[in-house]
């Protein structure tokens, strides 16, 4: 991505995490640059601080050292300009599908009927149409992250940041959001229509069929062990299991199996 | 899943009958019928009561009590509850005297209530609140501590401002147990009632028992006890009620009720 102005840039970033049973160093003079509709995708073993760097990105947790910004600006707490995913989808139990994607241009001071436009146009770009009554225990796994999904596009944010969010979901329904994700990000479209993408995950093969890059963390503390170019065609959904992507998998697999052995190691014993 | 409706109707209506089978067994053949009335006797006295209008007068002297009460009572437990929510000193500083306070329970205070107010409403009014506040303070504090982490960063992450975020997401997350306290408060604030009433009030169906205990009028002294029963059922159900309608998005047992 030489040449363009990055939307997210991350430079020298170091997080200790100050517990009661002293420090833990989560992240270690992380560097990495996401250029506009750039998709990267960040895996590693358990404890690689995968989710504190996404953390420190969404203005949660602020950096011990270094910097990040975000379309030049120093990112100081949350802010809708970054839209985020969360593991277990945090929607609002009381609040309906309709209601929780309403909820950021709500908080934006979004005037009534603009905010029922973007929620129905939010509720059929997802394929929630018919639920948009429903409350989130009535719904399934996959739409509630459908909805989660729909939430986030609302702000229109700059960035996504999404931290492990088909991972609690059945194997087929995953493949199918894998998917969906890909079409509403923009997959079929020229890359200036997408929007820069920052992918938590612990599946090799989700982070190889959705991203442009993957970065690879070591652990004990997170440090970037390598950036992988996935220079597979767009659209993806075609390409599931292509021998190139078993390459990259792979490779991937190869960089991370020793470490991910001693964390399954660490977290049995 | 609820069980279909004859499941749930049949075996509590079938014992029921037992019970009361039993006890009109014992009250004709065994029982001095002064001691213990039959449920038919009692049931007599009960029409009657309620057709004369003293049982009439009572309920609502007692409802008055409660109302008061329980409003002043489960006021001040929320509005206090709130208050240590958001100022963590406050919540220091009086938490060792609730801790004090909440087990010595209503009752204890009768003597303390009846000398420094004299007999009347204000015992008993006095005595519920005293009994609705604790409960619904701490299942308000306690909702309003656990609300969960990932709905404040997601509603963050949505641009809420601060008031936001209590408004439209700590207010509702802690609402359940805000009600599960509120139901909690008003058993004890309905025993907190019959117990003041009896010694300490000059009105009200506790101190209506007090009356019949003293003509010794067994069967109207049950009759009492029927009508106080069959009210706090019919107060508990209308807060479940309230319940649902309020927080019918929360499942019943994801809720601390």
């Amino acid at each position: 991505m030489e040449g363009l102005i990055p939307r997210i840039a991350i430079t020298s970033l170091g997080k200790t995490w100050q517990g009661r049973r002293g420090d833990v160093e989560a992240l270690r003079d992380i560097n990495l640059a996401i250029g506009p509709g750039e998709f990267v995708a960040v895996v590693g073993p358990s404890g690689c601080g995968k989710s504190t760097l996404l953390s420190v990105v969404a203005g949660f947790a602020t950096p011990t050292s270094g910097k990040v910004l975000v379309d030049g600006l120093s990112v100081d707490g949350p802010s809708p300009e970054r839209g985020v995913m969360f593991q277990d989808y945090a929607l609002f139990p009381w609040r309906t599908v309709a209601d929780n994607i309403g909820f950021g241009p709500l908080a934006r001071g979004v005037k009534r009927a603009e905010r029922l436009e973007i929620t129905q146009r939010l509720v059929a770009l997802v394929g929630l149409d018919g639920f948009q009554d429903r409350y989130p225990h009535e719904l399934s796994g996959g739409m509630r992250q459908r909805c989660a999904l729909a939430r986030m596009l609302a702000n229109d944010p700059a960035v996504w940041l999404m931290d492990e969010p088909l991972a609690a979901l059945d194997p087929q329904t995953r493949i199918v959001m894998q998917d969906e994700l890909l079409r509403i990000w923009g997959d079929e479209r020229p890359a200036d229509q997408r929007r820069a993408v920052l992918f938590v995950t612990h599946g090799i093969d989700e982070a190889v069929h959705l991203s442009d890059r993957v970065v690879v963390l070591a652990r004990r503390p997170g440090r970037v062990r390598a950036v992988i170019e996935v220079d597979l065609p767009r659209p993806r959904s075609a390409l599931r299991s292509s021998p190139e992507a078993a390459r990259l998998v792979a490779e991937i697999w190869a960089l991370i199996r020793d470490e991910a052995v001693d964390a399954i190691r660490e977290e049995n014993g | 899943m609820r069980a279909r409706l004859p499941q749930r109707v049949l075996p509590p209506l079938g014992f029921a009958l037992i019970v009361l089978g039993s006890w009109y067994g014992v009250a004709r053949h065994l029982a001095n019928p002064q001691l213990l009335p039959s449920p038919w006797t009692v049931g007599v006295a009960l029409v009657d009561l309620l057709g004369n209008g003293d049982m009439v007068d009572d309920i609502l002297a007692s409802l008055g009590h409660l109302g008061l009460g329980y409003g002043i009572g489960a006021g001040i437990g929320l509005i206090m509850a709130a208050l240590c929510a958001r100022f963590a000193a406050l919540e220091t500083a009086i938490d060792p005297l609730v801790e004090l306070l909440r087990p010595i329970g209503a009752i204890a205070w009768i003597p303390f209530a009846i000398l420094m107010f004299g007999v009347g409403s204000t015992v008993p009014v006095f005595l519920i609140s005293y009994g609705a506040a604790f409960p619904i303070f701490v299942a308000t504090l306690a909702g309003m501590h656990g609300v969960d982490r990932a709905l404040l960063a997601a509603g963050q992450a949505l641009g809420a401002s601060k008031r936001m975020l209590i408004t439209h997401v700590v207010f509702p997350a802690a609402l359940p147990h805000v009600l599960a306290g509120a139901r909690l408060s008003l058993g004890v604030a309905w025993a907190a009632m019959v117990a003041a009433e009896l010694t300490g009030s000059d009105s009200g169906l506790g101190w209506r028992l007090f009356w019949y205990q003293e003509f010794f009028r067994m069967d109207r002294v049950m009759a009492v006890i029927v009508v106080i029963g069959v009210l706090g059922v019919a107060a508990d159900a209308l807060l479940r009620a309230l319940r649902q309608a309020v927080v019918g998005w929360s499942p019943e047992d994801s809720n601390a009720a």
